[in-house]
């Protein structure tokens, strides 16, 4: 028999309520193990705070993800947003899972390559490609999708100089109902740059017309907005068709379908209001049967999808430092792991669970990280049962943008490990030291001796 | 010149239904024993080619020897009945260009009303009405040769000395040497040939022992000679062999019987011989009778450009085995991604009797239908997912407001539910059941393609839970029985990995897909007209290099053609390539291509692998071969195929590789016999056959492809 847990007294206030018959507990229940590996001995092995992938859950995800789009449209293809997570070894499983890559910037691009994905396969997406970046995208085939006019006569220049052929896509940019508009990225839809860019396109026989690209946003909480903006990219399909008899190979269709995490001014739960993925896939393929050309003909879809396929197969094992408690009487809980970590923590309400079996009594907490700084909280309430010092909390959904945009900040950047299909934590980034930090740093001669009293 | 020499070689061959030079060369020296028919009949020849070439025949036909070989019988069985005299030449010229004109409209008027070959039909004619004109005259005498039999020859036994006679008085010799000859020159042509010639000399001998006890030795050799060249029509030149061909040399032994004795009563009061014509008559009214055959799977009569026995047997069964499943129409399945077959044809549940050949699908995740509890139907993965026209049609019935029902219920009022039935034209309709409500996006009379959405899964009928019902059937009524039709391409999955399947059945608890084209493969593969390569490579260790066009024919055939006498047929399909067969330079490149890329399927994926054969005349050539040869009637003993591969793309890889191997397999006696290969293509991600090479013993060769730009 395990031992009882010891509950540290707390005072909770007796509130008399209607009386309900789900009981009150919005308490997550705590998470002991990453698909069988004991939470416990992740941190015993890695330290604290750890990030952990769990490999099996990416694969699902893209599985899944890929099925459902797969038995809507005939020709599917997923490129794996770098940005979203580019560790390596978690790009390497969209790769081997047949994703290509979706860059955005040079670094990105080279990290694609060093990787071994081939320019064919990579999609370089942004606004602000340097010169020598697109040189290397021409020479290697990758597919270019052009941000505005002036990468537009850049590529121009290059291809002529270079004597090569590139291919080409553009991005374009749409009202399509929803706020923000990302209006910013790409030829707009509605004033007719679009047909503009195309038009200089096609009428040069350096670039080769191969796709259209949007991506409408990021978090999209409805399907509609996917429908409107695929209809617009097939209307201009349609008449490059018609007046250039151009079939385009695919038309990429971006990203932004929402993960299972719940944004900070959502009262509900995101799984709870969220559409489902089959109602996006559906949103987004069934305006592509009204492409003109022979269903044999069609061009591929691509999705970008990114955080939709990654948020939950990340977590964030941390422990706990100390209690205390505020001057408004609430309990605060600070952790080892803050907002240089975890820089989503600004707009989502992360999940939180305790790492070990905890007691049924809860406590309304604020659950801040280790940084000497003010804004460095996790979630200003949440509902946690008593936790001592060193006992652990898994932070969910963590697995997009985490790991990308975190600051080496105070503190430096812990281990990454990935739970593997085989049950084992392996690691797959360790943890920056001071060598590592200070190896690109340079100290005038004159500033390396001081004397202090 | 050359190919007024080929003219006359062919002549001699076409008699023994030869295609091949040296064949009618041996045939023309044999006839030379005795001279004085050596020389008429090939004056025979020569004239009749002449007055071809002269009049513009068709110069392939005069070529191959179509119009030379009556001319030839003619001259050579005047040479054998008659005196010759100078008067008698002049009258034989004359007679030869009959002769000639007989045999130009004959062919034409038998080929086009009956589509039948017109064989020595207009020799005998020519023949009868030379001998009745003779009359005429008291001038010219008729006379028999004496059969030479030669002292130094009489160990041999009267059994195959009446076996080699026949031989000898199919050209109307008179020489047990010529026989000898002849029988040999057919030996090594064919095999078959020569086993059908004893299989039929044989049973003839027995027959006539038994039908006509007193046999005289001339309806033997009459009655022998005319079985012989039977047996090579029916037995392999104008029917494939086969097994049942032996069936056919029996039953046209007797009947050669009967006509013999019939036309040697009918003819003995005008003093006509009967020479070939129960041979003709026979053959003649046997192909034309099995042409009207409801079932032509067997005895196949030829249908398309004859060689030998073993040429036209290796290239219908290549044909068989590897297009005979292939219908006109191309239907894929109605589905987009990968489902799982929950019942194929002759299911448990519902797919019995004549509602046998249909298919349920549904999609399937870690080995589950649904998510959560699986208790609505939207639970399910393949509820309101789209469903496709599998082929191009018409749709020709809509049920559309059936509810779906809850899971586990099921509707018996409307068993089939929400139905979509599409005229594919040609009488084949497809059915599509248990649809979603109001899912049908067409009406009847609309027109609907191939990959076409055309409504969504439900759940709707007899359908406890969400699935897809599929079948064929010949009317457009719902509900009617199914007919037995394939998916022409599919992938089914096994384990790790793909394997095609080419106008199959997809099989209960598998699961399949369509293939998914891949641009640079489709680009690859696919030749133009007038298209031209440079092929460079090094056969073992020589360095060489041969040019590559794509040309057509006649019949319209697409094929590669090399400057190095090699020609490879395409069959370019919407989702897999075939090369059809090889003829030519096996030493060629193109030989090499053919073996390494017998067939592709345009679309990648890792691990796909799949399986073809090829004919064991293109792979084999050995005395193994030509052993086989002898008991090909009864079985192949050999045969040849290979396992094809993507190899799988790893990080770094510009290319798609096909990887094969090839087996050579032999049964029986013949399985210390087997040999194997490997081959590779390689096509770049910008839609080029780059490279491509093949390793089998005592052969090694690398080639590199380019494009020859105009």
């Amino acid at each position: 028999m395990d031992k009882k847990i010891y509950e540290r007294p707390l005072i909770i206030k007796q509130q008399s309520g209607l009386m309900n018959k789900f009981g009150s507990s919005t308490i997550n229940a705590p998470v002991t193990e990453i698909d069988r590996v004991p939470v416990k001995d992740i941190v015993e092995k890695f330290g604290s705070p750890v990030f952990a992938f769990s490999e099996r859950k990416i694969r699902n995800n893209q599985r899944e993800m890929f099925r459902i789009f797969k038995t809507r449209y005939p020709k599917v293809q997923f490129a794996w947003s770098y940005k979203t997570n580019y560790m390596n070894a978690i790009c390497s499983i969209f790769h081997q899972e047949g994703s290509w890559a979706e860059v955005v910037s040079e670094f990105e691009y080279e990290k694609a390559r060093q990787l071994g994905v081939e320019g064919e396969h990579i999609i370089f997406n942004g606004p602000a490609k340097t010169a020598a970046g697109l040189e290397r995208a021409i020479k290697e085939r990758a597919k270019i999708h052009i941000d505005h006019f002036d990468e537009l006569y850049l590529l121009i220049e290059l291809t002529e100089k270079l004597n090569l052929t590139a291919d080409v896509a553009i991005r374009v940019n749409m009202d399509v109902g929803i706020y923000p508009k990302w209006d910013r990225f790409g030829f707009n839809y509605e004033n007719g740059e679009a047909d503009q860019a195309l038009k200089r396109i096609v009428l040069n026989d350096k670039l080769n017309l191969i796709g259209l690209h949007t991506h409408i946003g990021t978090y999209i909480m409805s399907t509609e907005p996917y429908k409107i903006a695929a209809t617009k990219l097939v209307v201009l399909a349609n008449k490059l068709k018609e007046n250039h008899n151009i079939t385009l190979d695919y038309i990429d269709m971006g990203g932004g379908l929402p993960s299972k995490n719940t944004l900070k001014g959502q009262y509900l739960e995101a799984e709870q209001i969220l559409p489902s993925y089959e109602q996006y896939a559906e949103a987004i393929t069934s305006p592509f049967f009204n492409l003109t050309m022979p269903p044999n003909e069609f061009p591929t879809l691509i999705i970008e999808s990114g955080r939709a396929l990654i948020d939950d197969a990340g977590f964030l094992i941390s422990s706990v430092i100390a209690n205390k408690r505020l001057s408004d009487g609430r309990r605060a809980v600070i952790i080892d792991a803050g907002v240089n970590l975890m820089f989503t923590s600004f707009w989502f309400k992360h999940r939180v669970a305790p790492g070990q079996n905890a007691g049924s009594f809860t406590e309304n907490s604020s659950l801040y990280g280790p940084l000497c700084m003010n804004i460095d909280c996790i979630r200003e309430e949440i509902v946690l049962p008593a936790l001592k010092k060193g006992e652990l909390v898994v932070i969910m959904n963590v697995g997009s943008y985490s790991v990308t945009q975190w600051m080496q900040f105070i503190s430096m950047r812990p281990n990454i490990v990935l739970v593997t299909e085989e049950e084992e934590a392996v690691l797959i980034r360790a943890n920056e030291n001071l060598e590592y930090l200070t190896s690109l740093e340079v100290v005038p001669e004159k500033l390396k001796t001081f004397t202090l009293h | 010149m050359s190919k007024s020499i080929d003219s006359i070689l062919y002549s001699y061959a076409q008699i023994f239904f030869s295609n091949r030079k040296w064949f009618g060369a041996i045939a023309m020296f044999s006839t030379f024993i005795v001279p004085q028919i050596g020389i008429m009949g090939l004056g025979g020849v020569m004239l009749s080619n002449l007055l071809a070439y002269l009049l513009k025949f068709d110069k392939d036909k005069i070529e191959a020897g179509y119009y030379g070989f009556n001319g030839l019988l003619f001259g050579a069985s005047a040479a054998y009945f008659f005196e010759i005299t100078p008067f008698l030449i002049f009258i034989i010229i004359l007679f030869i260009i009959i002769c000639f004109f007989m045999s130009a409209a004959l062919e034409h008027l038998l080929a086009n009303l009956f589509n039948l070959p017109g064989l020595s039909l207009p020799f005998i004619i020519t023949l009868y009405i030379f001998f009745v004109f003779t009359t005429n005259y008291n001038t010219i005498f008729f006379k028999g040769l004496n059969f030479e039999d030669y002292q130094f020859l009489s160990f041999i036994p009267d059994f195959i000395k009446i076996y080699l006679k026949s031989f000898s008085l199919i050209l109307f010799q008179s020489s047990l040497i010529s026989g000898f000859i002849l029988a040999v020159a057919v030996l090594l042509f064919s095999r078959v040939h020569f086993v059908n010639s004893v299989l039929a000399f044989t049973f003839n001998y027995f027959f006539v022992n038994l039908i006509f006890p007193e046999v005289s030795t001339d309806l033997l050799i009459l009655t022998s000679f005319n079985s012989i060249l039977t047996a090579f029509a029916l037995g392999g030149s104008l029917v494939i062999v086969s097994r049942k061909s032996i069936f056919l040399i029996i039953l046209s032994s007797l009947m050669i019987i009967v006509f013999a004795g019939f036309f040697s009563k009918l003819l003995v009061n005008y003093l006509l011989p009967v020479l070939v014509l129960p041979f003709n008559f026979v053959v003649l009214s046997t192909i034309y009778s099995l042409k009207f055959r409801k079932d032509q799977t067997d005895m196949v009569l030829l249908y398309f450009k004859p060689g030998s026995p073993e040429e036209n047997y290796y290239y219908h069964d290549n044909r068989k085995n590897r297009f005979a499943k292939f219908k006109f129409v191309f239907p894929e399945l109605p589905i987009f991604g990968e489902w799982k077959i929950s019942q194929g044809v002759d299911g448990k549940i519902t797919h019995k009797e004549s509602w046998k050949h249909a298919w349920d699908f549904v999609i399937t995740e870690g080995g589950k239908e649904y998510k959560t509890d699986g208790m609505q139907v939207e639970d399910y993965y393949c509820f309101d997912t789209p469903v496709v026209s599998p082929m191009d049609g018409e749709v020709a019935r809509v049920i559309d407001n059936v509810d779906d029902n809850k899971i586990g219920e099921i509707n018996h009022k409307q068993n089939w539910g929400n139905t979509i039935i599409i005229d594919h034209g040609e009488g084949l309709f497809s059915s599509l059941s248990h649809l979603k409500l109001n899912s049908i996006k067409f009406d009847k009379g609309d027109s609907v393609k191939k990959g076409e959405i055309i409504a969504h899964c439900g759940n709707s009928g007899r359908s406890p839970q969400p699935h897809l019902h599929f079948q064929f059937q010949l009317t457009d009524k719902l509900g009617d029985k199914t007919f037995e039709f394939p998916i022409s391409h599919f992938l089914e999955k096994d384990d790790s990995k793909f394997v095609l399947k080419s106008f199959d059945y997809p099989e209960e608890n598998t699961f399949v897909r369509n293939i998914e084209t891949h641009k640079a493969l489709k680009k690859a593969f696919d030749f133009q007209l007038g298209d031209e390569f440079i092929v460079e490579y090094n056969f073992n260790g020589e360095e060489k290099s041969e040019k590559w066009e794509v040309d057509v024919d006649m019949l319209n055939n697409v094929f590669i053609q090399t400057d190095n006498d090699a020609k490879v047929f395409l069959y370019p399909r919407e989702k897999v390539f075939y090369l059809t067969h090889f003829i030519g330079n096996k030493k060629s490149a193109l030989y090499y291509f053919y073996l390494s890329a017998l067939s592709v399927p345009l679309g990648y994926l890792d691990n796909l692998e799949w399986q073809d054969k090829y004919p064991i005349s293109t792979t084999v050539n050995s005395f193994v071969k030509y052993l086989s040869e002898l008991t090909l009637m009864f079985a192949p003993s050999l045969k040849s195929y290979a396992d094809f591969k993507f190899e799988k793309r790893i990080n770094g890889s510009k290319s798609f590789i096909i990887k094969n191997h090839l087996v050579n397999e032999g049964r029986g006696l013949y399985k210390l016999f087997g040999e194997e290969g490997n081959g590779e293509v390689e096509i770049n991600f910008d839609g080029e056959i780059k490279s491509f090479s093949f390793k089998k013993k005592n052969s090694n060769i690398t080639a590199k492809i380019k494009i020859k730009e105009d």
